[in-house]
This record gives structure tokens, C-alpha cells and sequence, in this order.
């Protein structure tokens, strides 16, 4: 499979931001049939010339030609190495330097609604609360992108200690409840008894529950049914999520865990989302070892599921 | 009860401005260092119950605040929360080591819940 994508030069281009002949697999293709060819020259040359000048010319020629073009090869692939530890150096200053102005409006905000909040008539207190919840949604994206630059980095750290995948589910649905019910939406919590602790990261886990419940509501329209079911399957636990919302459109399923993905149809109902929290998600599922995947029909809704192994 | 004393070491003036005048409504009484020697030596002379701590200081970084404060034995046991904006696990880990009691990343707290962590710390 990786071997029919290394052959895919359009696209290798396009994610490279070069010019096909500048793609690696261009290049290797170009060098391999340089190499055939002259060798094959060669070839044709000794045996009418039978002499041993031209085959030590004609093979230098082949090795000077490999160097040349490997050369070109390995520069480029440093010249991406470095590109890409620049660009992700860059989101991790860049969103730390931003933290600090948005605490600041953060607690300003804050401060101007504890002191002054029966000062303020009905519309002034919605300008603020309209801010305050901007400045959520952004520190939301900085913390994202920070994420996201950890885990191209290969830097996202795991602490493993023993977790109650359980309390994680059942605190992360209490949380979102006040969400539920401004939204209309019931949600009903199906868990089979005796589910065992796991050895895991129960922070990055409860981030990744955290961002399933949010798609879930989210992305259901009034009056949702939102279930959720935790079961212990051979030596894995199993956590899946089910709502009857907008779904996916099936021309876009394949493209669901990719970085900054959001479907045509979500993007009408809802405006807010970066499309980062599911990539985060599979990526944390992985590290910790397990897998997640889905189901989804468009207009009648999606299932979201991750296993995790009970022995790690 | 008397007034607990906080001391804040923070060189964003209005970061500073907001967690003082935040704290200070919620009853407690504030000292402000603007960089990292003014909060160590605040923290000798003004004899705080608990000290609010950045990580980026001039002078003299939260780090070595730290260390000074937990190495003399007139301070070594004022709790020290650390309320920054850097989150690597090496930072976290370093700021623990070198005896921080809570490590708070400020974009992600409220202020309501940076006083719920004094409170708890100092058991009020």
C-alpha cells in the first residue's frame, strides 16, 4: 500500500508543496532508469568495442550520474526534515505567546462579570458572555494546535497509571449535561458491570471522551438520542457512541481522522470547530494502543467506537 | 480569621492587575513582585501564607525562585503554586521537583478556580 502512495507523484507533490520532478519518487524512478539504460549502453559498447577505456568511462559515468541525482534527492528530503521542524517550532512558540493575551482577556472578562455583572443591562451581558465564550473557543484552538505540533513532533507524552475508563465516561457525561439540555438532547449511559481498570492515561483519555461527546452533541439537531455503551470484549474494553444526528456524507468517510477535516454538512449546521479533535483523538488512541473507528449514515447519524487492550 | 497574604509573582502588569484585584475581592490581602528577585525577597521580608509563581520572569526565572525559596529555611514551607502558561511534561516535572505544590497552566483556569486551588492548599 505505502508503495502505491510512494507512486502517487501528483499528490507527493501537492503535500510537498514542490514540483513533480522535484518529487523523491520522481527522482528514484529517473535514477533507476538512467542506471538501466546506460548500463544497458554500456553493455552494447564493450561488446562491439571490446575495449577496457570504455567500459571504466562509461561506468564512471553511471556512478557520476547516481551521485548527481541521490544527491538532489537527499538535499531535498533535508530541505522538507527542515521545513517540517520549522513549521511545527513555529506553532509551539506562536500558541504559547498567544496564551498570554488570552488569559488576560480571559480574566478580565471574568473579573468584569463577577464585579460589575448587576450593572449591566441584558444586552451588555451578552456582548460579554459572547466574548468570554470567543476567548474559550480560542484557548480551545491554541491548546489543539499545541497538540497537534506535539504529536507531528513525536513529543506528546504518555503517563500511564491505572485508570477507571468507567469514571472517565460517567464524569464527561456529567459534565456535558447542562450542554444536553440546553440542546434538547437525552443522553443514556449503557454499561455492562465489572468493567476493569486499565493501564492507561486517563488525562488524554478523558480528551478524547471529552471530544466524542462534544461531536455527538454537537452535531445532533433538536430532540437527539445520544447512547453510550462501555463493554468488556475478550481483553479489550470497548466504548462507543451512537447519536442520530447530521452523520457523514459517505464521499467524505474516508477523510474523518485527517487534520483540519470537516464535512460539507457540518459545516453548514455548525460554524464552530476546528476539525482537530478527531485527529487528536486516533492519535491518542494509538499511542495508548488501541484503535477507533466508526459508523456513519448521513441524515440518520454515527457511531463512534474505541477498544483499548485491558493488559498493556 | 485573619487575612491570609498572597504573594504574586507575575510580570504581565495586567495578569498581575486581574489576579490581585480578583483575590482581593475574595478577602485576601495581596503582595506584588513584578519579577523574579522582588519575589524572592518579598518572600523573605513580607512572610506570605501562599505564593502564586510564573515560570517567565525577568531577572531571575520561576525556577530559580523556586529553588531559592525551597532552600532557605525561613520560606521552604510557603506552598508555591505555579501559575504559567508553559505545559511541557518537562517543565511540569521540573517545576514538581523542585517542590511546587499545584502546577496551574493560566489559559486553562479560571480565576474563580485559581482561588478554589489557594483555598484548598491553604485548607480555608
Amino acid at each position: 500500500m505505502q508503495f502505491v502512495n510512494d507512486l502517487d507523484l501528483k499528490k507527493q507533490a501537492k503535500e510537498l508543496g514542490v514540483k513533480i520532478w522535484q518529487t523523491p519518487g520522481f527522482l528514484f524512478i529517473i535514477l533507476g532508469v538512467i542506471t538501466i539504460f546506460v548500463m544497458t549502453v554500456t553493455y552494447f559498447i564493450s561488446k562491439n568495442y571490446d575495449s577496457p577505456e570504455f567500459i571504466i568511462i562509461s561506468e564512471s559515468l553511471v556512478v557520476v550520474i547516481i551521485l548527481i541525482i541521490g544527491n538532489s534527492v537527499i538535499r531535498l528530503i533535508d530541505q522538507i526534515i527542515r521545513l517540517n521542524k520549522m513549521k511545527s517550532e513555529f506553532v509551539s512558540v506562536a500558541s504559547h505567546q498567544l496564551r498570554t493575551p488570552l488569559s488576560a482577556i480571559k480574566w478580565e472578562t471574568e473579573l468584569m462579570l463577577s464585579k460589575f455583572k448587576k450593572g449591566l443591562n441584558k444586552k451588555q451581558l451578552i456582548n460579554i458572555e459572547n466574548i468570554d465564550s470567543l476567548t474559550t473557543r480560542m484557548i480551545k484552538l491554541v491548546n489543539d494546535l499545541l497538540d497537534v505540533a506535539r504529536i507531528e513532533q513525536g513529543r506528546m507524552i504518555f503517563k500511564k497509571s491505572p485508570v477507571d475508563l468507567y469514571k472517565i465516561v460517567y464524569e464527561a457525561k456529567e459534565d456535558i449535561l447542562p450542554l444536553a439540555n440546553a440542546r434538547n438532547v437525552e443522553i443514556l449511559l449503557n454499561c455492562s458491570k465489572n468493567i476493569p481498570k486499565i493501564t492507561s492515561d486517563a488525562g488524554r483519555l478523558k480528551m478524547v471522551v471529552d471530544n466524542l461527546f462534544n461531536n455527538a452533541i454537537k452535531y445532533t439537531t433538536n430532540r437527539g438520542k445520544i447512547e453510550i455503551k462501555l463493554i468488556k470484549k475478550n481483553n479489550s474494553l470497548v466504548f462507543s457512541i451512537k447519536d442520530n444526528g447530521v452523520g457523514i456524507p459517505e464521499e467524505q468517510q474516508g477523510r474523518v481522522f485527517d487534520k483540519f477535516f470537516r464535512s460539507d454538512n457540518i459545516v453548514k449546521y455548525q460554524t464552530e470547530g476546528t476539525g482537530l479533535g478527531l485527529y487528536i483523538s486516533k492519535n491518542i488512541i494509538g499511542q495508548l494502543g488501541g484503535e477507533i473507528w466508526f459508523q456513519s449514515v448521513e441524515g440518520l447519524g454515527s457511531i463512534f467506537s474505541f477498544s483499548l487492550p485491558i493488559k498493556n | 480569621m485573619d487575612k491570609k497574604k498572597i504573594l504574586v509573582i507575575e510580570d504581565e502588569a495586567m495578569l498581575q492587575r486581574a489576579l490581585s484585584e480578583f483575590l482581593i475581592d475574595e478577602n485576601f490581602e495581596v503582595v506584588s513582585a513584578m519579577d523574579g528577585e522582588e519575589g524572592i525577597s518579598f518572600a523573605k521580608a513580607k512572610k506570605p501564607d501562599l505564593i502564586l509563581l510564573d515560570i517567565v520572569l525577568p531577572k531571575k526565572d520561576g525556577y530559580q525562585v523556586l529553588e531559592e525559596i525551597k532552600n532557605d529555611e525561613k520560606t521552604k514551607k510557603i506552598p508555591v503554586i505555579l501559575l504559567t502558561n508553559l505545559e511541557s511534561a518537562e517543565d511540569i516535572e521540573r517545576a514538581f521537583n523542585a517542590g511546587a505544590t499545584t502546577y496551574l497552566v493560566k489559559s486553562n483556569y479560571r480565576l474563580e478556580d485559581v482561588v478554589k486551588k489557594i483555598k484548598e492548599t491553604l485548607h480555608i
